[in-house]
């Protein structure tokens, strides 16, 4: 029994408001610079508005004008088309690496240069790349010495040019996930791997059954990491060819900084900008949903 | 329950800076200064030093200096612009563009008008009555030129020398000498087909009728339209016979045109300072002339112009300050610092400009067998622009049936002028 009296606090009581207290600063930085553009957001994405006066509402119209627009379907397109690639060439090959090096002494030195890309901001890959690709550049010349003078225009042609930013990407993101996969295989224990051994299994067999089914967790991260990335691919696309000829490399992230930023179009640059969010949002709950619901069966 | 809370939580914050947001809104007032550091917003950071420069003569003309803010992405400077004038900090001074874009700020009054300003320059011969229109709207004047720039056509001296090509005085000539050139393997014109996609297009529709160029501005002639058709299908034979530079190469225009890659390059006469950043002299590597109209039977000879206003914020803190700057801006002393310092023409005939082909440029133009119109850039509403550019940076680079391409501008412009009525 202890002597309290009704009116004092409990130090659970006590406890909970200096606990309060202290989220509050952090709780109102998230809705201030979290939550509340979110709403702003939204709330601009049913009206119309140029940056200038008053936003004007009208109602559902921005979304209809944005699925009306062919364009916007191009733009849909070339972004599936970033999501298909980067999840085939820089999740792949960094897969690949990964599994030939993590057994081998020294194998740091050699996935380290993979790596070190990894160092540059996206404008500055898209630099590099430009230089390299552009009409002209140090790739067709390299090809003209070896004789090669009809070459392809890496960044003029569809879907080409979307292809080659793709593989520009990837030389940034290979090594990156190279490490994560590392990681993934040194984390597996010594005993599955030896018994596996004992067992008879190398090479393809070793991996698909034992290592492909132990990384699990980890490409379940890789994997989410990579289409969310995707689906906002703008850096890249916007140094290299600002989303053109005409509109044809556009990806979503472009199109909504094309209408927002170039256009003045508040409104509809929104509507674009919530539809991305719900997409990429929907992708990446229903994607660990369903991969994690299932992580005991795999 | 802890969820309910946390919702609870956030919907107070999100209220609590909503009001915050609230009050930061709204314009400051004019402190009434006249003299002083003038804050001062461009979009062309490169030219920031020559603004410095400039202050050295402000200060002794007006006891005026420019802090200058340089932004070198235009759709960021934008948007700063725009979103400054929700706040206490709309800026003393800023440049911005001509035609709909400054419409769209004076429709919402945002732009002190300067009609006094330029009844003065006008009576004092400082300024045509020409340029006066590009600033007027509903008959008052807003802003002040920054500068103007015509379009002409760059060559390269010695590939003329070397091919025995005269300056072309007639679209023939200009045909004539393409032919020539590209006969001796050379590349005739320079182009691209990112942004700058629009000169060629806009010389060759004014250079046949002003009157049809000027149509397309105000949504009186459409894109569709079989004349513009045709100045699209000529600009397509001269792409079939190469005489257009590779469209995706990423040399600086000015090393191109020096190292030979291209003979010509259609460009504003601001691009003397490039070409003799690239280490070209005037007049003796490089040369310039007004291109031909494509109909001879024109009476003057059309010339793009392009001019870029000062503006001042009509609820800035620095009102007064920035009114001043701008009277002064005007005058002959201010506009011959400003012709040496950016090495351009001057819209100010009583300026003096030191680069002799410049000047004879100005004096050229100014003379009666010429006439002058907006550029394609400044003329043409946002989002028309926007499309078109596009659309003709795809022609530029796959060039074929014109048709799909205007059709998609005139899509936009349909649209476009609807939303107006």
């Amino acid at each position: 029994m202890t002597d309290k009296t009704p009116t004092a606090k409990t130090p659970g009581q006590r406890y909970r408001w200096s606990a309060r207290g202290f989220i509050a600063p952090g709780v109102f930085l998230v809705a201030v610079l979290l939550y509340l553009p979110l709403l702003w957001t939204t709330f601009l994405s049913f009206t119309d508005y140029n940056g200038l006066g008053d936003p004007e509402w009208i109602g559902i119209e921005n979304y209809v004008e944005m699925f009306d627009d062919p364009q916007f379907i191009g733009s849909v397109l070339n972004t599936l088309l970033w999501v298909g690639g980067t999840l085939l060439v820089p999740v792949g090959i960094g897969l690949g690496v990964a599994l030939l090096t993590w057994n081998l002494k020294g194998g740091v030195w050699l996935r380290l240069p993979f790596l070190i890309p990894y160092a540059l901001s996206g404008i500055g890959v898209a630099v590099i790349w430009s230089f390299i690709l552009g009409s002209n550049g140090a790739l067709d010349q390299a090809l003209a010495a070896f004789g090669i003078a009809d070459t392809p225009r890496w960044l003029v042609d569809s879907p080409l040019n979307t292809v080659v930013m793709i593989l520009a990407t990837s030389w940034q993101a290979v090594g990156v996930n190279a490490l994560l996969f590392t990681i993934g295989l040194q984390s597996i224990p010594k005993e599955p791997l030896e018994a596996a051994k004992l067992d008879g299994a190398t090479g393809f067999r070793l991996f698909r059954s034992i290592l492909w089914p132990m990384l699990r967790p980890l490409t379940v991260v890789v994997i989410g990491l990579s289409i969310v990335a995707s689906l906002k691919t703008f850096d890249i696309v916007q140094g290299m060819t600002k989303g053109g000829p005409g509109r044809s490399s556009e990806t979503l992230a472009l199109t909504m900084y094309r209408e927002t930023f170039v256009n003045s179009e508040y409104g509809l640059g929104s509507a674009i900008a919530v539809f991305l969010t719900i997409v990429t949002l929907a992708a990446a709950i229903l994607y660990l949903r369903q991969q994690l619901s299932s992580k005991n069966e795999g | 329950m802890r969820s309910r809370r946390i919702t609870l939580g956030v919907a107070a914050a999100v209220a609590a800076s909503l009001v915050l947001a609230a009050c930061g809104s709204g314009g400051g007032d004019d402190d009434g200064a006249k003299t002083g550091t003038l804050d001062f917003y461009t979009n062309k950071a490169a030219w920031e030093p020559d603004f410095d420069e400039l202050n050295a003569t402000s200060k002794t003309g007006v006891n005026i200096d420019l802090n200058t803010t340089g932004y070198s992405d235009a759709a960021q400077y934008d948007a700063f612009i725009r979103q400054s004038f929700r706040t206490d900090k709309s800026p003393g001074l800023f440049t911005w563009q001509t035609g709909p874009s400054l419409g769209e700020l004076v429709d919402e009054g945002l732009i002190a008008e300067t009609t006094d300003i330029w009844t003065k320059a006008v009576n004092e011969g400082w300024i045509s009555e020409d340029l006066r229109n590009t600033y007027t709207f509903g008959g008052k004047q807003y802003c002040v030129p920054m500068n103007i720039a015509y379009w002409v056509m760059y060559y390269n001296k010695n590939i003329f020398a070397e091919q025995k090509i005269e300056v072309p005085a007639t679209w023939d000539d200009l045909n004539a000498a393409a032919d020539k050139l590209k006969g001796a393997g050379i590349t005739p014109y320079y182009q691209t087909s990112t942004l700058f996609t629009f000169p060629w297009f806009q010389q060759m529709v004014a250079g046949t009728d002003p009157a049809l160029y000027k149509g397309l501005a105000t949504g009186e002639v459409k894109y569709t339209d079989p004349r513009i058709v045709s100045v699209m299908e000529t600009w397509r034979d001269q792409q079939e016979k190469g005489w257009f530079s590779d469209a995706g190469s990423t040399v600086d225009p000015a090393v191109g045109l020096k190292q030979g890659d291209y003979a010509m390059i259609n460009f504003g006469s601001f691009f003397n300072g490039s070409l003799d950043g690239a280490g070209m002299v005037s007049g003796e590597d490089y040369g310039m002339f007004v291109i031909p109209a494509t109909n001879p039977g024109l009476a003057k000879t059309p010339v793009a112009v392009e001019s870029g206003p000062l503006c001042v914020a009509e609820n800035s803190s620095q009102k007064t300050l920035g009114m001043a700057y701008s009277e002064w801006w005007m005058s002959p002393d201010a506009q011959t610092a400003w012709s040496k310092a950016r090495g351009d023409v001057a819209f100010n005939p009583k300026a003096t400009v030191n680069d002799p082909m410049l000047k004879e440029l100005g004096t050229t133009i100014a003379g009666g067998a010429y006439e002058t119109y907006d550029r394609y850039y400044e003329t043409t509403p946002t989002p028309i622009l926007t499309v078109a550019l596009e659309q003709f940076g795809a022609f530029i680079a796959n060039p074929g049936d014109p048709l799909p391409f205007l059709e998609a501008i005139q899509a936009e412009a349909d649209k476009y002028w609807a939303d107006q009525e």
